[in-house]
């Protein structure tokens, strides 16, 4: 069986699937490009392609669009790594003491709830306009994402593994090591994942209102001077980085689980 | 001695969620004291750094005077208008573009594409086509709902064990029947997990909707305290969009789930193992 599903799941990479997936795509293109033709849309709401594209070589050669790009994307990287360094350890830590995950996790499951969008204003109000408040944003959101979904991954550990641990003479140091975090890994992994899908919107939306550049910034910012055709590129290249990052990041992190761990139904 | 404890309070299990319940209301206290300790610490104007009791009594203003209730009513139902929406629409098209497998591969990856644009993306084009308001919100709502239906809908059918399919078709069953009491049921669980993953972001994409596109709703609250310096208001809005989103967590979304996947996924268990 597997042997035979192997090489049908592999073939199709290259072969006519891929060429059809494409047709859709050029079929909006289409659309998008006669749309101006077949109807009184006026150029201000609905921009050419061409325009579109125009606006993006314009903006790559005069290095503004990279530069933007470069600042959200340096600036969820920061977030993240704050946010999940902070997160995971002290969740683990939270979870280790029974009495102390049980006091905590009504207030941690509060605060992830709270979207992480609703503290933008108190982000200006605290850190102003600017890199500060964006940053706190991401960070927050994805802090309270992940430490919820550690302190959740320890819990959902059967308790019986602690008690065959401790049978075979484990420390308790072992027992973190080889119970605790082993056993809550796919959970924080899956953690990583979501966590990094609330900061991407959390970062986008932050930028919107409280920043001075980024690709969110970008694209509110040509609404006031209605460059529509930035605000479709930015669109278009806020889909295009999340499908970057989700491919190159986290779809590799999830097949390593899936085989490690067969969590693959 | 300390195994004694554990052991008694799991013979009797009404007693272990009231300790766990317990110990949670005491996190929420100790939250609520070290806020107004820091306050006393940190000793910056209220617009800064409101406390409790700021917060408390704009709280009980806005409630008085209305505008609270009106605002949280008017999230809820542009919530309530743009999550039916996206959910009904998805479930709608991830069928009908499931049940084909020429339709699904061709249109894969372009839903892909328009799945991760997210909302919060959408909200200024949205802006410059329809303006502020009702309508733009509804549908940055219903966008960011009917995508994860959609996707997950389509995992959902494709999934569907054939051997099942071709029983009921050897009883005799129209494709109406296939799709009602095959297809359908083993899709369930996949459509509410992609109903749960689109309902969280909608909440969030909601907010942020609210903040630049409307003149009432929670977001707006937090929004418009925050460029009054209205601080304690802008406390009061977030506090109500946790304690709304975890009311609907647990009273709505949390039991839909255990139900479907109780109720669904054992049947598709059993299925397996034929």
């Amino acid at each position: 069986m597997t042997v035979q599903a192997q090489p049908s799941s592999k073939m199709p990479r290259f072969d006519p699937v891929v060429i059809a997936g494409l047709v859709p795509f050029l079929a909006v293109l289409a659309a998008w490009a006669l749309a101006p033709t077949l109807s009184d849309i006026p150029a201000y709401k609905l921009p050419p392609p061409e325009k579109v594209w125009s606006a993006f070589t314009d903006m790559t050669l005069d290095g503004s669009l990279p530069s933007e790009i470069w600042a959200s994307l340096r600036r969820l990287a920061a977030g993240y790594v704050l946010g999940n360094l902070t997160a995971i350890p002290l969740g683990l830590a939270i979870a280790l003491n029974r009495a102390v995950a049980e006091t905590m996790t009504p207030v941690l499951s509060f605060f992830q709830s709270i979207a992480g969008i609703a503290w933008v204003p108190l982000a200006i109000i605290w850190f102003g306009v600017g890199q500060g408040s964006v940053l706190f944003v991401i960070a927050n959101t994805i802090f309270f994402s992940s430490i919820y979904s550690t302190v959740i991954g320890v819990q959902l550990i059967p308790r019986v593994l602690y008690r065959a641990a401790l049978c075979h003479g484990a420390s308790r140091l072992d027992v973190v090591t080889s119970v605790v975090i082993s056993g809550a890994l796919v959970q924080i992994l899956v953690g990583l994942r979501t966590s990094m899908a609330y900061g991407w919107r959390a970062l986008v939306a932050a930028e919107m209102i409280a920043g001075t550049n980024g690709i969110g910034y970008m694209t509110l910012e040509a609404v006031q001077w209605y460059q529509t055709e930035i605000v479709i590129l930015g669109m278009i290249l806020i889909g295009i980085l999340w499908l970057a990052l989700d491919f190159l990041i986290f779809r590799p992190i999830e097949h390593v689980t899936v085989r490690r761990w067969g969590l693959l139904a | 001695m300390t195994d004694a404890t554990p052991s008694r309070t799991h013979a009797t299990p009404r007693l272990a969620p009231s300790r766990a319940q317990v110990r949670g209301a005491i996190g929420i206290a100790v939250v609520f004291i070290a806020w107004q300790i820091s306050v006393w610490i940190i000793a910056l104007p209220a617009y800064f750094y409101p406390a409790p009791a700021d917060v408390a009594a704009a709280f009980v203003d806005l409630t008085l005077k209305g505008i609270l209730p009106s605002y949280i009513i008017d999230s809820a139902r542009r919530y309530a208008l743009g999550v039916a929406t996206g959910l009904t629409l998805g479930v709608m098209s991830g069928l009908l573009i499931g049940l084909s497998r020429f339709w699904s591969r061709l249109l894969g990856p372009v839903i892909n594409f328009f799945y991760a644009i997210v909302e919060v993306a959408w909200i200024p084009l949205l802006v410059i086509w329809i303006g502020y308001g009702f309508n733009t919100i509804l549908i940055a709502i219903s966008y960011v709902v009917f995508f994860p239906v959609l996707y997950n809908t389509l995992t959902g059918v494709q999934t569907a064990q054939k051997t099942l399919i071709n029983a009921v078709r050897t009883l005799g069953a129209s494709r109406l029947q296939v799709l009602t009491s095959v297809i359908l049921p083993s899709a369930l669980p996949n459509i509410i997990t992609g109903f749960r993953v689109g309902a969280g972001f909608a909440f969030r994409g909601l907010i942020f909707a609210e903040m630049i596109a409307a003149g009432s709703g929670l977001g707006f609250l937090i929004f418009d305290g925050a460029t009054t310096r209205q601080t304690d208001r802008v406390v009061v809005g977030m506090i109500m969009t946790g304690v709304l989103w975890l009311a609907m967590d647990r009273l709505f979304l949390r039991p839909l789930e255990m139900a479907t996947i109780e109720r669904w996924g054992l049947v598709r268990a059993k299925g397996g193992g034929v």
